[in-house]
């Protein structure tokens, strides 16, 4: 009997031990709320919430390296796969897409009173050489830019991983060596055209009268007008700043610190697609959108007709300044009429 | 037309400028990121107790030409195991440069 009694305490025991251990709190809620980053069992993860950032310790030199994960690379990250991709597509994509609608609309716009066969020195050689030289740049850096920002989306899938590994890597290189020149360009542009480019009240009156793209007028304009200027201003800021962040990106942490280098990154890729978008508009208007106007970067002339409906004021100034030396006949397509 | 045909010469050579300009500049990725964590100081006391100039090869192989009279091979000495734990992460001057980029 006393046996059973000591079996039946045992039990009872053994239950009551089996119960409470099964209703205990689970362990990991006893942990304090904040972490021990040098504890042996601590996890990424919760590193990560709890501190917002993965930092260990190094012994190597370069301490940027201690730190594995922190919020601002989260954003850039998201920037750059995500945010940028939506941005270059919305800003080129809408640019080709508004042009064409105009395009469609408006079709070219013609010189009005025809083709005097009278031309006018508008562009020196030196003033086209650097056009060109900045313009051939800028392409080449605009393709591998952009391929860089979509290529992985586009590229790859159509032409498959070893020729789009190839042509990336050729395209880096280029990307890094044309930015040489179109440096030097945009130098070249800023000092070349700057007297030309400060905007003035006939610019307002230019805007106002929506720079002769939007109804019949043709407002009067020196040798720049305010769209001319404008185009101007994005090479000379645009181009500056993706120069500085692009120099700052092919000198990693000379001078920059991971957050500098994202920020560099960062104002590089917005500046350059939206640079592309605006290089879009330009490239439309000098050449499929606007008779005659190709030739003055072409043959460095153009119409006299041309220069009466575009460049009023600036007509005037070469008449004053230069006289009938720097007109020059030629036989043209179409008769003066 | 000429003008766009200088403009290209133009950009051939100050981009051409430009490579050799970053190859004086930049190391490639490799050994730029990866030369400055661990360098064996030949000034580290300890270490240059166990520190034994190799004699020259005297086998001849593709890959181990004799040097012309006068020359001396730039070589780095093997380092066992246990050598390594006294790596020291300070400057590498005294050291011949292949030694610092191979280890």
């Amino acid at each position: 009997m006393a046996a059973l009694g000591i079996r039946i305490r045992l039990a009872v025991c053994a239950t009551l031990l089996f119960v409470s251990v099964a209703t205990l709190p689970p362990a990991s809620a006893q942990q304090p709320s904040s972490v021990n980053p040098t504890a042996d069992a601590v996890k990424e993860q919760q590193l990560l919430q709890q501190l917002n950032r993965i930092q260990g310790l190094g012994s190597i030199p370069d301490v940027k390296s201690y730190v594995i994960e922190q919020p601002q690379g989260r954003e850039w990250r998201q920037f750059h796969e995500v945010w940028l991709h939506w941005i270059g597509a919305v800003a080129v994509l809408g640019m080709l897409a508004v042009l064409l609608i105009f395009y469609l609309t408006r079709g070219m716009l013609r010189i009005e009173s025809g083709r005097s066969g009278i031309n006018i020195v508008r562009f020196n050689a030196f003033e086209r050489f650097v056009h060109w030289m900045t313009a051939t740049c800028f392409i080449i850096l605009a393709l591998s830019g952009l391929n860089i920002t979509f290529g992985k989306e586009i590229l790859l899938p159509l032409i498959g991983p070893s020729a789009f590994s190839s042509w990336s890597l050729a395209a880096k290189y280029a990307h890094n060596f044309v930015s040489f020149p179109f440096t030097l360009g945009v130098i070249l542009i800023f000092v070349m055209w700057i007297a030309g480019n400060i905007p003035n009240k006939v610019d307002v009156e230019w805007l106002k009268q929506g720079g002769g793209i939007v109804g019949n007028k043709h407002p009067a304009a020196y040798r720049f007008n305010a769209g001319q200027k404008m185009i101007y201003w994005i090479v000379v800021i645009g181009g500056a700043a993706v120069a500085i962040t692009g120099y700052l990106l092919m000198f990693p942490f000379y001078g920059t610190t991971i957050a500098g280098m994202q920020l560099a990154q960062v104002v590089h890729g917005v500046v350059a697609v939206l640079f592309v978008a605006a290089m879009l508009a330009h490239i439309y208007i000098g050449t499929i959108g606007m008779e005659g106007a190709f030739e003055a970067m072409g043959a460095g002339t153009v119409d006299l007709n041309w220069a009466k409906e575009h460049h009023r004021l600036w007509l005037e100034e070469q008449n004053l300044g230069t006289g009938p030396s720097e007109l020059q006949r030629r036989p043209s397509a179409t008769p003066a009429e | 037309m000429r003008a766009f045909l200088l403009a290209c010469l133009a950009i051939v050579v100050v981009g051409t400028a430009g490579y050799f300009f970053l190859n004086s500049m930049q190391k490639p990725t490799g050994v730029a990121y990866a030369t400055d964590g661990a360098r064996i100081s030949p000034k580290w006391s300890w270490r240059s107790v166990f520190y034994r100039p190799k004699a020259a090869p005297t086998t001849k192989t593709a890959m181990n030409i004799p040097l012309p009279a006068g020359e001396t091979a730039e070589e780095c000495d093997v380092r066992t195991a246990w050598q390594w734990i006294f790596v020291d992460f300070g400057n590498p001057d005294g050291e011949a440069e292949v030694c610092s980029i191979s280890q």
